[in-house]
């Protein structure tokens, strides 16, 4: 399993510094259309082909993978954040509180968000960047995300606040955010970061499915989902098994990541 | 116990008129509520073109429309679609059966692979089942649905099956963690040594102390399937409610879109409500 | 030892076409569920498909020859100049549950059609002024109907009035055409069964359709479509895209080029003056010398050759080339030219400082392009038309949004700069296109309901379009729409991208397909089609 943790490791680190020295290692920018040579096969000159328009699908893999990768975390922390208040404070209060804040998260899991991504993606400004945009549709995606994280919040806190180094703890005076801050954030910190960790494939999973349905990144701007948008042309699959590669990158990133969650971090 | 399934009720009830209240807010302040595609349609007159404005203005006033709708679900009535010009009632006939069948084939085949492997991980203590149970949960677990989805349909697989290898991640990695727990307590411990089997500490002291747990993976596992079977429908093309919803949403199908959040809602908070009784219960026992 | 392989051979086909007269089950897809079946009241794709193998109409155009044909009816002869038509009908028809049919049937379905609470398109094409239709039955065979106004291409408007029964207790289910709804599952198919009554019959007299029944699976996705068409599920395609049009052929499918279609896919700047962005782009949008230049700056050889990988040509106007009769043949396609783009630029106060391109006030050019978010063939001509661009100093910004979105946008905000999308154009007759070229309709999309023409040309082209309206005379008629098509070429109100090319896939095992680049394009003559056995 040690083996396994260090292939990991090495497939994280060098997809980060893939992701860095983009610029360096694709043969062109993303969005330079090879118009004489669209749909070519991997050659040396496009180590992964050209797509319908030309560009060089190595370059957009590269590009894709910076816009996803580093979008994701972000929308993950606002996420975790959001589910350990919320989760936290169900937890810690109980009752009524309790009651009410796990009535919210019934309601956000089953609210159609989808049309408030239609309304933000059709109310921002009509010259804003791709870059901006992306960056809003992640924004929203942790804003929207919280809700079945605070639920496994809730639950540990829960019972966190029934345990006995809790009761002495404030039999011996403590209590309010004394008691969070020396108790209980330590001891959910584990729940918090797993919720991370998991929340970073939900997002570049979401933005994925987003990218199939035609709600992803604005053109010329790849991201994994657009490049994952490719195999709707599933006829073509076949004969050109290079199409598969972002698929491929996105699963071995992504499971790379659930190696280096600890199998006691996955609660229900 | 009547006391706990009225709250339940009740949660339900709350949930479901919230929910679809929130969904059909959310449609009317999207943008291309008012706009129809027929407005496009060269052919028609400007009198025509201002009739479909109007009718589609009908519902713009939410809470009215809301009102409206809550008599006449009453009276059992669901309304009618405006995009299909179908009573929602047929659809709904005629697509739940679907999407409920693919569901259940989905769970059956999540649970059966992702229990009997973690299961036979647990009894015979293999790497080589822990290795391929890990690899597998892993792989399924970073695939987007609409993309396997895509692959299934070139393999012409059942979409079900798309959707029963996308639950097959969680179902064998809770179910291999709570077993793993469970088996290093200590009266199963002392029950390994006094040279009990495998199969038999299983059965006897570990199962009674997963199972409620594992019911509450149950009902969290429904909603997780109706969470990837959605996307799988509408790539795949199946008729049931996802294809729906995602034709509503579409075509801002305002009575097809509150029914349709009314049932997603359903099975979900019902799904969890499974869930936190099965919890509820294992603390109530426990003490 | 020719001789003989030629003999097998003509014994081999002739032996075909015997076993494909035997009935059998032709089997296709609809892209969604037909949204009514009422005739008259057909709006969509699907319901359209429903209502052309169903429907009896008195005069039927052949999508080969482009000529109206006797259906229904046996004769007609138009009169009082477009204003009135008599019809002279076949005797002893009857609807497929055993109705029988008269005039008295075409009386109550035009009543029904011109009733303007209906809000038919169907209708609306004949209503070229306010005023009441007339029926006059003259007998069981014999009809006259008066409109109000003359109304352009009278004839073959009627190839789209399917007509319905007055006394048959399945109302609009009861069918005159081919075939008739026999079963459906929502969302899933369609069955349609052998009319039993259809008049029709062959050279040899027998009696048609030969198909015995159709069945139509409902399926959204062509990708899917594609496939089962490779797997033998379905026998045909109507719209094939050029992706998978090359992949068929490479696996050897059935596929067809018929040719470029009708319909146009094309480019526009909002010219709305009370709409919500800035003054100065506006300035820009409303020059002709901005519109011909972008025009110019766009390859489109490189659109028709990437996007729609050689399957469609650049596009001259409003008007398709393979609308031969109505087609100006004196306009040549916009030439790709950027020193000429950059001239016409400077002649309006543009001037290139760097890479940008800047207006008289010191203004970035720089726009968007809105299109709708899933078209993949859109979404490639604006991010190509972005590149093409960026050569003269322009910025483009590609925006896709959700159809619902960007027609608020389009039709009730103004709130976009420039939109790129296509129109189907179902009609050959370009009348049809009165409401998109008026200045005062609704779908003059660059600038719609205006109360008194903005401009010199868009006053001349009313005048030209009520002009042709108005006229029976064909030769008039063409003078007028070639003028039209002119103005619209040296003004570039909509920039034209290309003509797509009607691509379309028909299984070997059908017989007697002639594939049109007209709709419905591989099942126009669906009485003759055959099955192999």
């Amino acid at each position: 399993m040690k083996s396994i943790r260090v292939m990991a490791i090495a497939v994280l680190v060098l997809t980060a510094v893939a992701i860095l020295a983009a610029g360096r290692l694709a043969p062109a920018g993303y969005e330079h259309q090879f118009r004489e040579t669209p749909q070519v096969a991997p050659s040396t000159h496009h180590p992964l082909g050209t797509d319908d328009l030309g560009r060089d699908r190595w370059a957009r893999l590269l590009y894709g993978m910076r816009v996803s990768l580093t979008l994701a975390p972000l929308a993950a922390l606002s996420t975790t954040i959001l589910a350990g208040l919320i989760g936290g404070i169900a937890g810690y209060f109980g009752g009524w509180t309790e009651r009410c804040c796990k009535l919210l998260i019934d309601l956000f899991l089953s609210v159609p968000w989808l049309f408030l991504l239609i309304t933000v993606r059709a109310v921002l400004p009509l010259n804003i960047s791709p870059e901006a945009s992306v960056t809003v549709t992640f924004a929203l995606l942790g804003l929207l995300g919280w809700a079945a994280s605070a639920r496994v919040i809730c639950s540990g806190a829960k019972d966190l606040m029934k345990s006995e180094f809790v009761w002495m703890a404030r039999a011996s005076g403590f209590s309010g955010m004394k008691l969070v801050r020396l108790h209980l954030l330590p001891n959910l910190r584990g729940a918090l970061l797993a919720q991370f960790w998991i929340s970073i494939p939900v997002f570049i999973i979401a933005e994925a499915n987003l990218g199939a349905l035609g709600l992803g990144v604005a053109e010329p701007l790849p991201s994994l989902g657009s490049l994952l948008r490719e195999l709707q042309e599933a006829v073509t699959l076949r004969p050109e098994p290079w199409r598969l590669l972002p698929l491929g990158v996105l699963i071995v990133v992504i499971s790379s990541f659930q190696v280096l969650l600890k199998k006691q971090e996955v609660r229900v | 116990m009547l006391r706990f399934c009225g709250w339940a009720a009740l949660r339900v009830v709350a949930i479901m008129l919230l929910a679809s209240f929130t969904g059909a807010m959310l449609m009317r302040i999207a943008p291309g509520f008012s706009s129809d595609e027929q407005e496009l349609n060269s052919g028609l007159s400007v009198q025509s073109i201002q009739a479909i404005r109007q009718a589609r203005l009908s519902d713009a006033n939410v809470p009215r429309f809301y009102a409206q709708y809550l008599a006449s679900l009453v009276r059992g009535d669901l309304g009618t679609s405006r995009s299909l010009n179908q009573p929602v009632k047929d659809l709904l006939r005629e697509r739940l059966p679907v999407t409920l069948a693919n569901l259940a084939f989905a769970l059956a085949v999540g649970w059966l692979l992702g229990f009997s492997l973690a299961v036979a991980a647990q009894v015979w203590n293999v790497r080589v089942l822990t290795f391929l149970g890990n690899a597998l949960s892993g792989t399924f677990i970073s695939t987007p649905a609409a993309a396997l989805a895509l692959v299934f349909l070139l393999l012409r697989w059942p979409p079900a099956f798309a959707a029963a290898l996308l639950l097959f991640p969680k179902i064998y990695r809770y179910t291999q963690n709570l077993l793993q727990q469970s088996s290093e307590m200590a009266h199963v411990l002392t029950a390994r040594a006094k040279g009990a089997g495998p199969w038999r500490v299983l059965a006897w002291h570990v199962a009674p102390i997963a199972l409620p747990q594992l019911i509450a993976l149950v009902g969290v596992s429904i909603s997780i399937g109706i969470g990837v079977l959605l996307p799988i429908e509408v790539v795949s093309d199946v008729a049931g409610i996802g294809q729906l919803a995602w034709h509503a949403a579409q075509s801002r199908d305002l009575p097809l879109l509150v029914n349709l959040t009314m049932v997603v809602t359903f099975v979900t908070v019902c799904a969890t409500l499974i869930s936190d009784a099965a919890q509820r219960g294992l603390t109530r026992s426990a003490a | 030892m020719k001789r003989l392989y030629l003999l097998a051979a003509i014994l081999f086909l002739g032996s075909i076409s015997v076993l494909a007269q035997g009935g059998g089950e032709l089997r296709f897809c609809l892209r969604s569920e037909p949204k009514t079946f009422n005739p008259l009241l057909v709006e969509d794709e699907a319901s359209e498909t429903i209502r052309y193998l169903t429907g009896g109409v008195l005069v039927r155009v052949n999508r080969a020859t482009l000529k109206a044909e006797p259906d229904l009816a046996i004769s007609w002869k138009v009169s009082e100049g477009g204003k009135r038509i008599r019809f002279k009908l076949r005797n002893g028809l009857k609807y497929s549950d055993g109705t029988p049919f008269s005039s008295a049937d075409v009386a109550y379905t035009m009543q029904q059609l011109m009733d303007p609470a209906l809000h038919s398109s169907t209708g609306d094409a004949f209503r070229s002024a306010d005023g009441k239709l007339i029926t006059r039955v003259i007998s069981p065979a014999e009809i006259e109907i008066d409109f109000p106004a003359p109304v352009a291409n009278l004839v073959n408007l009627f190839d789209t009035v399917a007509i319905l029964s007055a006394k048959s207790p399945q109302k609009e289910m009861a069918a005159l055409g081919p075939f008739y709804v026999a079963e459906r599952k929502a969302g899933s198919y369609l069955l349609l069964k052998r009319n039993p009554y259809y008049w029709k019959k062959d050279a040899a007299g027998k009696q048609l359709p030969y198909l015995d029944s159709i069945r139509l699976d409902i399926e959204q996705n062509p990708e899917i479509e594609a496939l089962r068409f490779k797997r033998g599920e379905v026998h045909l395609i109507n719209t094939v895209s050029p992706a998978i049009f090359e992949k068929l052929s490479a696996d050897n499918a059935f596929v067809r080029d018929a040719g470029a279609s009708t319909d146009t896919e094309q480019l526009w700047f909002n010219q709305v003056p009370g709409s919500p962005i800035a003054g100065y782009k506006k300035a820009w949008f409303t020059s002709t010398n901005f519109r011909r230049a972008v025009s110019e700056s766009i390859n489109r050889g490189d659109l028709a050759r990437i996007v729609f990988r050689g399957h469609a040509v650049p596009a001259i106007g409003i008007i398709s080339p393979s609308n031969k009769f109505w087609f100006n043949t004196s306009l040549k396609p916009h030439p790709y030219d950027t020193s000429s783009a950059l001239r016409r630029l400077q002649q309006d106060g543009f001037r290139l400082v760097g890479d940008t391109l800047r207006d008289r006030a010191g203004n970035a050019v720089e726009f968007s392009i809105a299109t709708n978010a899933g078209n993949r063939a859109r979404e490639s001509m604006a991010t190509m038309i972005q590149q093409d661009l960026k050569k003269i100093g322009i910025k483009v910004n590609v925006v896709t949004l959700d159809f619902n979105s960007l027609l608020e946008r389009m039709t009730q905000t103004y709130n976009y700069e420039a939109c790129l999308l296509g129109f189907q154009n179902v009609e050959l007759d370009p009348n049809s296109q009165m409401a998109v070229w008026l200045s005062s309709a609704d779908n003059h999309q660059w600038n719609p309901n205006q109360k008194v023409p903005a401009t010199p040309w868009e006053a001349e082209i009313d005048k030209l379009m009520r002009e042709q309206a108005a006229s029976g005379d064909e030769r008039k008629r063409k003078q007028d729409w070639d003028r039209v098509q002119q103005i619209a070429w040296e003004q570039e109100p909509f920039i034209y991208l290309v003509n797509k090319d009607a691509l379309v896939a028909i299984a070997p095992a059908v017989k007697n397909a002639e594939p049109s680049v007209f709709r419905p394009q591989t099942f126009w003559n669906v009485e003759m089609l055959a099955l192999a056995r």
